[in-house]
Order: C-alpha cells, then structure tokens, then sequence
C-alpha cells in the first residue's frame, strides 16, 4: 500500500506491557502499512528500537523473555532496607536497583547500535532529572538512550547521555506523539499503556507506586489531549486492554501481552486504511 | 456519514451516523457552521450512529463546541458508544462536553 502521507509510528512508556508493539508491527507488517519513522519511550523504546531495525516479531518474543525477569531488580529489597535505615546514602545518581544485569542485556541486543545505523529513523525520548525537561535522543549510542528512557525514578539509578543526568521518558512525556508531528508525521500511530492502579496498601512504598501511577496516567491523558488537538492530521491511538493485571515479571504472559497488542491494532485498522485508500 | 436535523423545544438534534474522521470531518463542520448561521446555537448531537471518533474528528467537536459556546450557545451529546467514550476520556473531551443518556435530557438541559 503507498501513501503520500508520512506515517510515524509511537511507542509508549508500559514496562512489559510494550511488548504489544510487537503485536502491532506483526499487523502493520501483515498489512503492508509502510513507517517512516519510530519514536518510543521508556519500555516503549526498547520495542521502538527493534522495529525501527526491523527485527522479526519472534525474535522480539523471545528477547522479551529474557529480559524481564527478576535479576534486573537484583539489590532492590536490601537496598530499600538500607535507604530506610539510612546505611545507604541516597544521592541524584542513586537507585534502589544493582543495574548491572539490566545493563549487561541491554547491551547484549543494543551495544552495538547507532542510530545512524538504524533502518528507519529512530528516537527516544528521555527526561532531564535537574532540569524536569524533556529530551529528545537521536545521536550516539541507542543502549544509552534506552537505558535514560528506562530509568524509573528512585527504582533504577538515572544515565548520564551528553553530561545531562537523564530518567526515564514517562516523567516528561509518556507517550510522545510531539516528536513525530515535530518531525512532520502526517499520520501517527501511537500505542499507549496506562498504569494499574492498586486496591490494596501495605507499605509506604505502596502508596508512592499509586502515586506515581495516578501521576503518569494524567500526564498521558492531558498530553494526548494536548498532542490530538494540535495535530494537523490524524493520529491512531492504538490503546491494548488486558484481562488482567500484568506485573513486570509476568513473562508467561508476554505471548498475551502481544495478543492483546495486536488486537488493538487490528480495531484500528480499519480506520487506517480507510484514511491511507483514501489520499 | 449520514447528517440529519430536526428542532425539538428549540433545540437542533443532528443525528450523526458513520465515522467522523479526516474524510468525514468537512461535511460535519459544513453542516454545524449551517445550523450556527441560520442562527441555531443550542445543539445536542446524537452519537448513538457513530462508530468511530478519530483525532480529526475531535478537532470539529472542538471547534463546534467553541463556536457555539461564544455565541451563547452549546453542542451536547447523547448516545456516545463505549469505543467513542473511550477516546474521548483520553482526550480530555469529557471534561469539557455536556453528555446525556438520552436525547430528551439532552435537550431539556438547555431550558
């Protein structure tokens, strides 16, 4: 299918529940619906980057399985016990999280890649941890750049890109449709994930993670709001809905997970192709 | 997209049937920058046709609803479809639009 219109594709921030884009890039693939560029933020990044090298569907499956696992909270309950006891000094570069086998499997799929090397034009969007502002990544390193985006603030220690401390894409812009109108997208396509919210409080640290979801999710509504209205043409939100909650570890259910991904693409895709028939 | 109009107690009722989208959208504002010319100001538009509310669909909302409102007037829904509802909470759109269950509370909102 050829279109005079330029199609972006956004991935948002969603932790393991990014996974779904790569239901999406199966059904945009399946449907010859041709991308000229990907943006992606915090976990949404990770799958941004795979579709952005064109990388088989499978083979993102697979990848998925190996990365969210446990180990790469290796540190965190003994390093909360030692924050609150106060033997462990917290500073800006602090993180509850020993980062070094999140790092090591970052770096055993993006270690090598450059965004100029990327098939597709690429960027990831990042936040500035002193300045609040958002940062927009497209040069260098694309590891460097996923790992910023990724760094859930407190959780994973922030990652110094060009002397700026960065943390992860959500605190800024979780789902970033202002990238690819910037870089002149006709027609964008966005997946987004909102945050579970819990039922239950036991902790402290419970009621942050609340916090912080009711945080990010107004972020997303009131910067889609902002994005949608803004737009010169169209945008498809591409919003998967799980049967259940899904935890950061829960990779059995990642096969779901890209299910649900490629569902929601598939109650948009009619939508799409009318707009792309009809240009 | 199919557009019909009809009064009730001063109230002009469109009935929207389609997707309102980029191919769509021109037809809609046409038919709204109609009934606001001819003076009518107060609507209430009835969603339960519509299927389907893209981005660019939201933007004519948007602008019906502004141009009504500075005119005294307003544009309210009814009949809005779960999947329609579902964009227009990520939107924002609910916290600016007057919505109703049924097309008589729609209109008897205005008096």
């Amino acid at each position: 299918m050829n279109t005079k219109k330029r199609i972006a594709l956004v991935i948002g921030s969603g932790g393991i529940k990014c996974a779904a884009a790569a239901g999406l890039w199966r059904v945009l693939q399946e449907e010859g619906i041709v991308v000229e560029n990907v943006v992606g933020c915090s976990g949404g990044s990770m799958y941004a980057a795979l579709i952005a090298n064109r990388v088989d569907v499978k083979v993102m499956e697979e990848w998925s399985k190996t990365l969210w696992t446990s180990d790469i909270m290796q540190g965190y309950t003994e390093n909360l016990k030692a924050s609150k006891d106060g033997s462990l000094r917290f500073t800006e570069r602090s993180g509850l999280v020993d980062d070094s086998a999140l790092n090591r499997k970052l770096r055993e799929v993006y270690g090598e890649w450059k965004f100029s090397d990327m098939k597709m034009p690429f960027k990831v969007v990042a936040t500035d941890l002193l300045s609040g502002e958002k940062v927009t990544l497209a040069d260098g390193g694309v590891f460097d750049a996923i790992r910023a985006s990724l760094a859930i603030p407190i959780i994973f220690p922030p990652w110094e890109v060009n002397e700026r401390l960065l943390i992860d894409g959500a605190a800024s812009d979780p789902l970033p449709i202002d990238v690819a109108i910037q870089d002149g997208a006709d027609i964008i396509i966005a997946m987004g994930f909102t945050l579970d919210y819990r039922a239950r409080f036991r902790s402290m640290t419970a009621v942050q993670e609340q916090l912080n979801s009711i945080y990010m999710n107004n972020i997303l509504n009131s910067t889609y709001a902002f994005y949608n209205l803004a737009h010169h043409a169209e945008i498809f939100p591409v919003i998967p809905e799980f049967d259940s909650t899904i935890s950061m570890f829960d990779v059995d259910k990642i096969p779901s997970v890209i299910e649900q991904g490629e569902q929601a693409a598939r109650m948009q895709l009619p939508h799409i192709k009318r707009l792309l028939e009809n240009v | 997209m199919e557009i019909h109009d009809r009064q009730a107690d001063g109230v002009t009722i469109l009935s929207l049937r389609g997707s309102i989208d980029a191919m769509t959208a021109p037809k809609i504002t046409e038919f709204i920058q109609g009934q606001v010319s001819r003076g009518n100001i107060k609507l209430v538009a009835d969603f339960s046709g519509v299927d389907y509310t893209s981005s660019a669909g939201l933007r004519v909302l948007l602008g019906a609803i502004k141009e009504t409102r500075a005119q005294g007037g307003d544009l309210r829904l009814t009949g809005v479809q779960p999947d329609v509802l579902k964009v227009l909470n990520l939107s924002g759109f609910t916290n600016i639009l007057k919505m109703f269950d049924t097309a008589d509370a729609a209109v008897a909102s205005y008096s």
